[in-house]
């Protein structure tokens, strides 16, 4: 039965017109462009130089006086990468023998005499071993009846040669302008926006090449290895303030001259871990989407068997 | 003119919200939950506007301007600068444990309609 794609729309205008209304009161209550800066911002703008030698007071924002802001933001981006991580993973091979907590009960229970040793499976073991070889030898992944979706993003091949020149020539530069971005860090950027760009490097060797080639390089357990490095990083330079200085996010790294690529001193070394962290922390998101496509259920009545109550 | 851009963000805000609402398509109602996150990055820019200021940056001041003189100056205001960057890559992360999820319920149910995953209820 074809339904309609709107689910109840009256009731959720009503709704939407409530929030609206809400909503266009408080717009009122705003401050407007002639307001002044608030404290924070001026405070931010007046330690820039003095406190942190960098002439970018975002940065030294992001970083120094809301840093332990942005410290809890990288850890949320961090459990946001686990979550798509974990939930993408595909289907292991299963290494124990199945059974197991059945064979070793009644084992325990003295039934079987000792039969199971020496490495020889019960007759229940060995068929529901062979069940699950069966379903794995099965040949390619399995097939939806009716597929949503088309798997062209994994079986995507390169794209023509006019695409794939274009992209050569244009990812260094873009992957050059990203780092610059997170090292000249007193000027306009940081690891926020440079791993973006970073980022977008790879999609874009995604896009010219296609999964299969960019997959054999841009590996998901180095990947992964690198973003552990970036957090602890990140951890290590803001507990060290905590230990030596007294103070979480306080800056223990010498301050280079202003307008130099050492003169943020901790503000520089967090956004180049943050650059890390984001880079590799988005990468592995939109890899670990693209690659998730062989754990298809195969059929309405496995489901109900198995499926259902997983 | 500010309040155009304050309402713009409001208006963007209820129309994901109207999408998340009403819609059955779980790929929909991700794009209504962009939406409205896209909507909080016009507010923060919005906010962060001073007419007739510079971009708070003190180097290279603008002409007959010090990077003192800046610092008390008119100037945008770079907290809320911050709050859209980190947003903006939160965003991109949480989008993708939203997409996650909606490709696992279509493999699982073999659909992208709301009304088939049922399995939670009752």
């Amino acid at each position: 039965m074809a339904r309609a794609d709107l689910h109840r729309p009256k009731l959720g205008l009503l709704l939407v017109a409530a929030v609206a209304t809400c909503l266009g009161a408080a717009v009122f209550t705003l401050p407007r462009d002639g307001a002044p800066l608030p404290a924070v911002a001026r405070y931010a703008m007046e330690v820039a130089i003095p406190k942190w030698h960098t002439t970018e007071p975002v940065n030294e924002i992001v970083y120094g006086t809301r840093g332990f802001d942005t410290f809890g933001e990288t850890f949320l981006l961090l459990a946001a990468v686990v979550g798509v991580v974990v939930i993408s993973r595909s289907k292991e091979r299963r290494r124990t023998v199945l059974l197991e907590d059945v064979l070793a009960s009644e084992e325990q229970l003295g039934l079987r005499g000792g039969r199971a040793r020496g490495g020889q499976k019960s007759p229940e073991s060995a068929a529901a071993e062979q069940e699950e070889r069966a379903d794995d030898s099965a040949g390619p992944p399995r097939e939806p009846h009716s597929r949503v979706g088309s798997r062209e993003p994994e079986r995507a091949t390169a794209m023509t040669v006019v695409v794939r020149g274009g992209i050569r020539a244009v990812a260094p530069v873009l992957a050059v302008a990203g780092i610059y971005l997170a090292a000249w860090g007193y000027s306009p950027g940081g690891g926020f926006p440079a791993g973006a760009v970073l980022t977008g490097v790879v999609l874009l060797a995604y896009v010219a090449y296609g999964h299969r080639a960019v997959s054999r390089i841009v590996r998901r357990n180095t990947l992964e290895n690198l973003e552990m490095l970036g957090a602890a990083a990140i951890i290590g330079l803001e507990v060290a303030g905590l230990v030596l200085k007294g103070s979480f996010s306080a800056n223990v790294l010498p301050l280079g001259q202003v307008q130099t690529i050492r003169s943020g001193g901790l503000l520089q070394a967090f956004s180049a871990s943050e650059l890390i962290e984001v880079s590799t922390g988005l990468t592995l998101v939109i890899f670990a989407f693209l690659s998730m496509g062989s754990d298809w259920t195969e059929e309405e009545s496995h489901d109900d068997e198995h499926g259902r109550g997983r | 003119m500010i309040l155009f851009n304050y309402f713009a963000a409001a208006a963007l805000f209820c129309l994901g919200l109207y999408a998340v609402i009403t819609r059955r398509n779980l790929i929909k109602i991700v794009l209504g939950l962009s939406l409205m996150e896209s909507s909080t990055y016009l507010l923060m820019v919005s906010l962060a506007y001073r007419s007739g200021s510079t971009a708070p940056l003190l180097v290279n001041p603008p002409k007959g301007q010090t990077p003192s003189s800046l610092v008390h100056g008119n100037v945008a205001d770079p907290v809320l600068q911050n709050f859209c960057l980190t947003a903006v890559i939160i965003g991109v992360a949480v989008t993708g444990v939203f997409l996650t999820v909606v490709v696992r319920i279509a493999q699982h149910y073999n659909s992208i309609d709301a009304d088939d995953i049922r399995a939670m209820r009752g």
